[in-house]
C-alpha cells in the first residue's frame, strides 16, 4: 500500500522559499491506478519523484508497504527503489550503448545476489519484452527503435524487478497518437495483470481518461479531477 | 554590439572552461619554453665555467719541454698581445701526508706574482694553494703537508737508451697556505671541463728548482693579440727549439745539435734544407756508446763510436802517425764496405789491431716492449786513424748527463747498467786526455741501421766552413735559416686559442634544449590535448547557442573565426602565464640535473639562464600548436547542421553514426597484426634487421590493438550483460566506453603510445654487466682499465720490466698489461658535457691490434681480414693523408656527432690541424673517452709523448667486479709511484651507462609526467562522457543504482581505457624491445618503471573518480531533469 500523508515541498531561492507542494495526501492499494494532471510547474513531477523515493519531501510522510524510504540510508534507499519502484519517463532514458535486452536487464545488475538468478532475469526480460511486443528487437540498440518502441522497452525495464509501485512521468508525451494509445494500453494491461500500484503524471486528457481515478494538481495540493476531463 | 565585443562577452561568460584552456596552454608553453631554457642553461653554465676558469687568458703558448724565462716578452711582441705571464704547468698527483689520501690528475702550477697580476688579481698571501675540489677530496687544510709527485723533465727522451727511466718522478714536499676559491682563480684551467678542477699553485722558483729546470718555463699565458703559429715564430729562438749551433776552429766546422742529444727528423730536415740553401754539404754524425770493442780476447770497455761519412776521416791530414788503410776502406775513392770500421790510434794500440781484423762491438738497445737489449755487431777494420782534427773532435759526442759530464770514467752514472770494474787505468787515462772522444768510426748508413730510434738517427750535423769564409758568419746564416725552417710544433711548442676553443666547446656535445624538448614531448602533447578537450568542452556546452547564431544568419566561417579568435586570446593569455611557468619548469629541471639526475651532467655548477628568445620561441610554439589543435577540432562543428546543433550534446559522432566502421577497423587490425607478425618473423630470420623489424612489429601491433579496441567498442552481438554485483555493473561500465568510441580510443591511444615509448626506453637501460673474459665484450675481456700520471717505460709483462718497476706482489705475476700511449686531450665520452675539440688519443703497443678484441658496430673494412678484425684499419695508410682512428660508437654518435667515415680536425698547435678519419666504431666499450690510433701514427705525430700511461689489464681467475676492484687496489699500490688509478672495467662501463641511464630516467620521468597529465585528460573525457550521460546515470539511480554502483561503473570504464592503453602500449613495446632486452640478459625492468605504471594507474583512477564524483554530485532529480 502506498501511503503519502501531508506531503509538502519547497525550494530555497534568492527571493525566498518557493513552495511547490503544500499538502498532498494519497493512499493507493495494490491494483489501484491514479492519473495526475495539471499545468506545467504545478508540481506533479515533483510529487512523482517524492513518491518514488527520489526526492525527500520538506514535510509529510511516505510509506510503501509499510516502509518509509526516507528513513533509509543512501544505499538502502537505492535498494528500495530497485526492489519496489519502477519508473517510466517521458524521455525513455535508455542506455544507447546497450541493447534492448540489456537495457531491460540493467536494474537486475544491482539486485541483491540471493534473490533470483541471472538466467531467470534473462528469461523474465525476454518474457517482458515479448509482452511489450519487442521480442524481435532484443539485440537492437535504442537508436534503432521508434519512439513508441523505446517507451515500451522502458516499461519493460520498469517492470523487470516486479515493483509494487510503477511511476510514469508523461509516458506518452513524446509519442504520436497511435503510439501513445499503444503505450497507454500496455501500461494499463500490465498494471491489471501484475496488480501494481500505478501512478501516471500526464498532460494528456486522453491518457488520463483511461484511468479510473484522476486527480489534478492545483495550488500545491491534489484535488479530484472533473469527471468530464 | 560588434563581433569583437561578442567574442569578449562570450569569453568572459564561459570563464570557467576558458580558465581551464588558459591553464592547458600555460602548461604546454611552460614545458616547451622550459625545455629550451634548460638548453640555454647548460650552454650558458658551461660557458661561464670555462671562461671563469680562464681568467684573462686568451691564448696559451706551451711546450712539451721547457723554454727560457723571458720568452713571454718576445711572445707579447710577436702576437701583439696586451699581457703575458710565464708559468710552469705539470700534471701530477698529490698525497695528503696527514691522512694519506691521494688525488690524481692534479694540475700543478708553478706561478709567481706575474701570474696573478696578469689576471688583474693581487697575489694571495702565502706560497701554496689548492683549489676547493682538491682540498675537499683529500681533506687538506692550512699547514698540512702535501706530497706532490711530478714527472721529472728531461731533455733526453726517456725512451731512448740515454733517458733516465728509473727516476722519472720527483716528489715535491709543499706546505699548504690555504684554499683558493674559484672566484680567485683557484680552479684555473685552460682546458674546459665541467667537473671541479683539482689544482695546486706553488711558487714558480720552487717548482723550477725541484724539477731542475733552472729558470725555464713551459707555458706562457697570453691576453689579447693573435693566436697563429706563424705569428708566434718570430718570438722563438733556436734555444727554445732545443737546438744548439756551435762553431769550432779545428777543423773549422759549424755543428748543429739538439739539447736532447739526438737530432729529430724534423730538425734533420730543416738542417739539410738549410745546407741546401747555403750550399753547404751536411756531414751526418751519429755517436753511440759501445759497451765493448773487441778483437779476439782483447777489448776496450765503454767507448763511444761515431757513425759518419768515413771519407771525412780520410780527408784528415795525418801527422805523426801514418794512417794505415786496408782495401776495405775503399781505396781510390770508392765507398767503404758496410762493415768497415775505423779505429783511432789509441784503440788500435789497445786492441793490437791491424787492418783486416774482425772487430766486434757490443752495445745496448732500448726496446719499448722488451726493455734493454744486448746486441753485437761485427766489422772489419779498414783504417787506423790519427787522433787529429775531425777524428779527435770531442764535439762528436753529445752531452749525456751522468756520462760526458763526469771527471772520471768510474764516476759514470748512466741510466743503464755498467760494470765499472771493467774500467782499467788506461781507460781512465784516455778519459783524462780525450774525454768522450770516439775511439772508432763506422759508416753512417751502418750506424743508422744499428742505432736509429723513433727520435732520430743523428747526434749532430756538421758543415765544413768553406775556405775563406768566416765560421761565425756561416754559423749566423745557418741559425737564420733554421729559425725560418723549424716548425714550432716539431719541437713540441704549440699555440692554443684557449678562449675561442672554450667558447666553441661550451656549445656542448649535447644539445640539452633539444633533448629536453624530446623528453617533454608527452608532457607538451598531454597539455595540448587537455587544452583541446577543455576548449571542446566549452564549445559543446554552447552548441545550442551556435545553432542560434547560425539560425540568425552567421556563416559557419564566421562562427569558426569567432571561436578561433576566442581560442587565440585564451592561448596568448595562457602563453603569458606559461612564460612564468617556463622559468619555474627550467628551474626545476636545472635543480633536477644538479641533484636527482646529476649523473647525466656530472656537475653541480649548472645555473638557470633565462633567454628571452627561448621564452618567445616556446610561447609562440605553444600558441601555434594550441591554435592548430583547436582549429582542427572546430572542423567538426561545421559538419553539424543548425538543427543537429540544437539537440547535439557533442561534436563527436556516436558509434551508431557509422555502423560499418567496426568491421573495417577489425579488418585493418587484422592486416596490421599480420604485418607485425611478418616483421617479427623477419627479425628472427635476419638478425641484422632485428632492431628495425622488432620495433616496426611493435608499432604495427600497437596500432592494430587500438583498431581492435575501436572495433570491439563498436561491436554488436557481444554476450549480453547480465548477472549480479560489481562485475556485472563493471561490464555495464565497459559498455559505456562505447558511448563515444572515437573519444575513448583517443584517450587509450594517448596512454598506449606514452606507455609504449616509456616501456621501450627501458630496454635501452644498460647495466654494468657481469665481469667477463669474452674478448668480444665491451670490456675486451680485460678486468681493469688504468691510467697513470707518470709514464711506465718498463714492460710490466716481462720479468725484467716487473723487476725494474719494483712490482713485488705475486698477484701481478700472471697479469697481462695491454699498454697504450696517451696524448692528453678532452674526454670524448658522455661524461664530458663540452664538445671535445681535441679528444684524448691513445695508441696501443704492438700486438694489441692483432688480437682483435672488442666488437665493432661499424667500420670501413674493405677486405675479409679487416672485416674479421677491423683494428687492422688503423695500420692501413690512407691515400687522402688522413690518420685512421677508432672511436666508441656511442661517443661517436652522441658526443662527437660523427659517423664512421667522417673526419675530425684536431688542433695540434700548428698551422695545420691533424685530420683524423673514423675507420671504425666500437660497440658499447670501455674505450668511450678516447680515440684509438695506431702506435706508428701516434709516434709520428706526437713524438714528444713518452711511454705508456693507459692500460687494459687482464688477469686469470677474476670472476666478479668485487674481485676486480680488490685487484685494482693491489695494482694501484704497486704502481703508486706512477700515480696509477685503476678501476674494474665493469665499473667503468657502469659509469658510462649511468649517464645513458640517467638520460633514460629523465625521459621516463618527464614522459611519465606527461602520461600522468594524459590521465587527467582521460579524467576530462570521463567527466565529459558522464555529463553527457547524466540523464541516463540519473535513471540508473532511479532504478536502484546507489552512488557506489554508478561510480563503479564509471571507474570500470576508465579502467578499461587505462588498462587497454597501458596494456597495449606495454605489451607491444615488449615485442619491440625483445631482442634488445634478451641481448641484455633479459633482466626484469627496474622498480622505477613499475612504480611509474602504478602511479599512472593510480592517477588515472583518481582523475576518473573525481570526474565521477563531480558528475554525481547533486540530487538525482536534477539529472533526470537534465538541469
Amino acid at each position: 500500500m502506498l501511503k503519502a500523508a501531508h506531503i509538502a515541498k519547497s525550494y530555497p531561492t534568492p527571493r525566498g522559499e518557493l513552495t511547490i507542494l503544500t499538502d498532498v495526501s494519497i493512499e493507493l492499494r495494490r491494483g489501484e491506478a491514479l492519473a495526475i494532471m495539471g499545468p506545467s510547474g504545478s508540481g506533479k513531477s515533483t510529487l512523482l519523484y517524492i513518491l518514488g523515493a527520489l526526492e525527500p519531501p520538506s514535510r509529510g510522510t511516505l510509506s510503501l508497504d509499510g516502509i518509509d524510504p526516507y528513513s533509509l540510508g543512501e544505499r538502502e534507499q537505492a535498494a528500495f527503489r530497485n526492489r519496489h519502484v519502477g519508473f517510466v519517463f517521458q524521455d525513455h532514458s535508455l542506455l544507447p550503448q546497450c541493447s534492448v535486452l540489456e537495457n531491460v536487464l540493467a536494474p537486475t545488475l544491482v539486485a541483491p545476489p540471493g534473490e533470483r538468478g541471472a538466467t531467470e532475469d534473462d528469461s523474465r526480460a525476454r518474457e517482458l519484452l515479448a509482452q511489450v511486443g519487442l521480442s524481435g528487437r532484443l539485440d537492437h540498440r535504442p537508436g534503432e527503435l521508434s519512439g513508441g518502441e523505446k517507451q515500451r522497452a522502458a516499461i519493460a525495464r520498469a517492470l523487470i524487478r516486479e515493483p509494487s509501485l510503477l511511476l510514469c512521468d508523461e509516458p506518452t508525451g513524446n509519442l504520436d497518437r497511435a503510439s501513445a494509445d499503444g503505450v497507454a494500453e500496455l501500461l494499463l494491461d500490465l498494471h491489471v495483470h501484475r496488480q501494481t500500484i500505478l501512478v501516471v503524471v500526464t498532460h494528456s486528457a486522453a491518457l488520463a481518461g483511461r484511468f479510473p481515478t484522476r486527480c489534478e494538481m492545483s495550488g500545491g495540493t491534489l484535488v479530484a479531477a472533473p469527471v468530464n476531463r | 554590439m560588434t563581433l569583437s565585443r561578442l567574442l569578449q562577452r562570450t569569453a568572459t561568460f564561459h570563464w570557467r572552461t576558458n580558465l581551464a584552456v588558459v591553464c592547458g596552454v600555460a602548461a604546454a608553453v611552460s614545458v616547451l619554453a622550459g625545455a629550451l631554457l634548460v638548453g640555454d642553461s647548460v650552454r650558458g653554465s658551461l660557458r661561464e665555467i670555462a671562461l671563469g676558469r680562464l681568467g684573462r687568458t686568451d691564448t696559451v703558448v706551451s711546450s712539451t719541454g721547457f723554454f727560457r724565462d723571458g720568452i713571454q716578452d718576445d711572445v707579447r711582441g710577436a702576437l701583439g698581445a696586451a699581457a703575458t705571464a710565464p708559468l710552469v704547468v705539470a700534471n701530477g698527483f698529490v698525497t695528503h701526508e696527514p691522512s694519506g689520501r691521494q688525488a690524481g690528475t692534479v694540475l700543478v702550477y708553478g706561478v709567481d706574482e706575474r701570474f696573478w697580476r696578469f689576471h688583474g688579481l693581487e697575489p694571495p698571501g702565502g706560497d701554496v694553494f689548492v683549489s676547493p675540489p682538491l682540498a675537499t677530496e683529500i681533506g687538506a687544510a692550512e699547514g698540512d703537508v702535501l706530497l706532490t709527485r711530478l714527472q721529472r723533465p728531461s731533455e733526453i727522451p726517456v725512451e731512448s737508451l740515454f733517458g733516465r727511466k728509473d727516476e722519472i718522478g720527483r716528489t715535491v714536499r709543499l706546505t699548504l697556505s690555504g684554499v683558493l676559491p674559484a672566484g680567485s682563480l683557484g680552479e684555473f684551467a685552460v682546458s674546459p671541463q665541467q667537473a671541479g678542477v683539482r689544482a695546486l699553485f706553488a711558487p714558480l722558483r720552487r717548482i723550477q728548482r725541484d724539477l731542475g729546470v733552472g729558470d725555464q718555463i713551459n707555458t706562457v699565458l697570453v691576453s689579447g693579440g693573435g693566436s697563429s703559429a706563424a705569428a708566434l715564430r718570430p718570438a722563438l729562438r733556436l734555444e727554445d727549439f732545443g737546438v744548439r749551433v756551435t762553431v769550432g776552429a779545428d777543423p773549422p766546422a759549424v755543428v748543429v745539435e739538439s739539447a736532447s742529444g739526438i737530432v729529430s727528423e724534423a730538425l734533420e730536415d730543416a738542417v739539410r734544407k738549410a745546407g741546401d740553401r747555403l750550399q753547404l754539404a751536411p756531414i751526418p754524425v751519429f755517436t753511440y756508446l759501445a759497451n765493448t770493442i773487441r778483437i779476439g780476447d782483447r777489448h776496450i770497455p765503454y767507448s763511444l763510436i761515431t757513425a759518419t761519412d768515413l771519407g771525412r776521416l780520410r780527408a784528415e791530414p795525418a801527422s805523426g802517425e801514418a794512417v794505415r788503410e786496408s782495401a776495405a776502406a775503399g781505396a781510390g775513392g770508392s765507398p767503404p764496405a758496410p762493415d768497415t770500421i775505423v779505429l783511432n790510434t789509441w784503440a788500435a794500440r789497445e786492441l793490437e789491431a791491424t787492418p783486416g781484423d774482425r772487430v766486434e762491438i757490443d752495445y745496448y738497445l732500448w726496446d719499448p716492449a722488451a726493455g734493454l737489449q744486448d746486441r753485437t755487431a761485427a766489422f772489419t777494420l779498414s783504417t787506423i786513424v790519427a787522433m787529429h782534427g775531425f777524428a779527435a773532435d770531442r764535439r762528436l759526442a753529445p752531452d749525456y748527463p751522468g756520462i760526458t759530464d763526469t771527471d772520471n770514467l768510474v764516476d759514470w752514472d748512466p741510466p743503464f747498467p755498467v760494470d765499472l770494474s771493467r774500467i782499467r787505468p788506461r781507460d781512465e787515462q784516455y778519459w783524462d786526455d780525450f774525454r768522450a772522444t770516439p775511439k772508432a768510426f763506422i759508416a753512417y748508413s751502418r750506424g743508422r741501421e744499428l742505432w736509429q730510434s723513433r727520435y732520430g738517427s743523428l747526434t749532430s750535423i756538421w758543415f765544413d766552413v768553406p775556405a775563406g769564409a768566416q765560421p761565425s758568419e756561416v754559423r749566423r746564416r745557418v741559425e737564420a735559416e733554421l729559425r725560418a725552417l723549424l716548425e714550432p710544433r716539431s719541437a713540441g711548442i704549440t699555440i692554443h686559442a684557449a678562449r675561442a676553443a672554450a667558447l666553441e666547446s661550451a656549445t656542448g656535445a649535447t644539445d640539452f634544449g633539444e633533448y629536453f624538448t624530446y623528453f617533454s614531448f608527452f608532457l607538451v602533447v598531454s597539455a595540448l590535448l587537455l587544452t583541446v578537450l577543455f576548449f571542446r568542452l566549452g564549445v559543446e556546452g554552447r552548441l545550442r547557442q551556435i545553432a542560434i547564431l547560425r539560425a540568425s544568419g552567421y556563416t559557419i566561417a564566421t562562427i569558426r573565426r569567432l571561436l578561433l579568435g576566442e581560442a587565440l586570446v585564451l592561448a596568448v593569455a595562457g602563453a603569458l602565464v606559461g612564460v612564468l611557468g617556463a622559468i619555474l619548469y627550467g628551474r626545476i629541471i636545472v635543480h633536477g640535473l644538479t641533484t636527482w639526475w646529476v649523473g647525466a651532467i656530472g656537475t653541480t655548477l649548472l645555473r638557470l639562464h633565462v633567454s628571452p628568445l627561448s621564452l618567445a620561441a616556446g610561447a609562440a610554439g605553444g600558441v601555434a600548436a594550441a591554435a592548430i589543435c583547436v582549429a582542427f577540432s572546430l572542423r567538426a562543428v561545421g559538419r553539424l547542421t543548425p538543427r543537429a546543433l540544437l539537440s547535439a550534446q557533442s561534436v563527436d559522432p556516436p558509434a551508431s553514426a557509422d555502423p560499418g566502421r567496426a568491421r573495417r577497423n577489425r579488418l585493418l587490425a587484422a592486416g596490421l597484426g599480420a604485418l607485425g607478425a611478418a616483421l617479427l618473423s623477419l627479425g628472427f630470420l635476419r638478425p641484422g634487421a632485428q632492431a628495425g623489424a622488432f620495433f616496426g612489429a611493435g608499432a604495427a601491433f600497437l596500432v592494430a590493438s587500438l583498431l581492435y579496441l575501436s572495433a570491439w567498442l563498436r561491436a554488436r552481438g557481444a554476450r549480453p550483460i547480465g548477472g549480479r554485483g560489481t562485475w556485472a555493473v563493471s561490464r555495464l561500465g565497459f559498455r559505456g566506453a562505447a558511448f563515444r568510441p572515437a573519444r575513448s580510443v583517443l584517450s587509450a591511444a594517448l596512454i598506449a603510445s606514452a606507455a609504449f615509448i616509456i616501456v621501450a626506453v627501458e630496454a635501452f637501460r644498460r647495466g654494468g654487466g657481469d665481469l667477463t673474459t669474452d674478448p668480444k665484450s665491451g670490456t675486451g675481456g680485460y678486468v681493469l682499465v688504468a691510467q697513470s700520471e707518470l709514464p711506465l717505460l718498463h714492460n710490466p709483462n716481462e720479468p725484467a720490466g716487473r723487476e725494474a718497476l719494483l712490482l713485488r706482489a705475486p698477484e701481478l705475476a700472471d697479469a697481462r698489461f695491454a699498454r697504450f700511449r696517451v696524448r692528453e686531450g678532452q674526454d670524448a665520452s658522455c661524461l664530458n658535457l663540452y664538445r671535445p675539440e681535441n679528444p684524448t688519443i691513445i695508441a696501443p703497443e704492438a700486438g694489441f691490434i692483432e688480437r682483435g678484441r672488442f666488437t665493432f658496430s661499424a667500420s670501413l673494412a674493405g677486405s675479409d681480414a679487416e672485416r674479421a678484425n677491423p683494428w687492422l684499419l688503423l695500420d692501413r695508410p690512407r691515400e687522402d693523408g688522413t690518420i685512421p682512428v677508432v672511436a666508441d660508437g656511442t661517443s661517436l654518435q652522441y658526443v662527437l656527432h660523427a659517423r664512421v667515415g667522417d673526419t675530425l680536425s684536431v688542433d695540434v698547435g700548428g698551422d695545420e690541424p691533424l685530420v683524423l678519419r673514423f675507420v671504425g666504431a666500437l660497440r658499447d666499450s670501455v674505450l668511450q673517452g678516447e680515440l684509438i690510433m695506431s702506435e706508428r701514427n701516434f709516434l709520428a705525430h706526437f713524438p714528444q709523448e713518452q711511454g705508456y700511461r693507459y692500460f687494459l689489464i687482464e688477469k686469470p681467475g677474476i670472476d666478479s667486479t668485487g674481485e676486480a676492484e680488490a685487484f685494482a687496489g693491489i695494482v694501484e699500490r704497486e704502481l703508486q709511484p706512477f700515480g696509477l688509478d685503476a678501476v674494474a672495467t665493469t665499473t667503468r662501463l657502469e659509469e658510462f651507462h649511468r649517464v645513458e641511464n640517467t638520460y633514460l630516467s629523465t625521459f621516463q620521468a618527464l614522459g611519465g609526467l606527461g602520461l600522468l597529465l594524459g590521465t587527467v585528460g582521460l579524467g576530462t573525457v570521463m567527466f565529459r562522457n558522464v555529463l553527457e550521460r547524466r540523464r541516463e546515470l540519473a535513471l540508473l539511480r532511479a532504478v536502484g543504482y546507489d552512488v557506489r554502483s554508478v561510480s563503479t561503473m564509471i571507474l570500470a570504464e576508465a579502467t578499461l581505457l587505462l588498462g587497454a592503453g597501458l596494456g597495449a602500449g606495454a605489451a607491444c613495446a615488449a615485442v619491440a624491445i625483445a631482442p634488445a632486452w634478451l641481448g641484455r640478459g633479459g633482466a626484469l625492468p627496474g622498480s622505477g618503471l613499475l612504480l611509474l605504471v602504478a602511479a599512472v594507474v593510480a592517477a588515472g583512477m583518481l582523475s576518473s573518480a573525481v570526474a565521477a564524483r563531480a558528475a554525481l554530485r547533486g540530487p538525482v532529480l536534477a539529472g533526470l531533469r537534465s538541469e
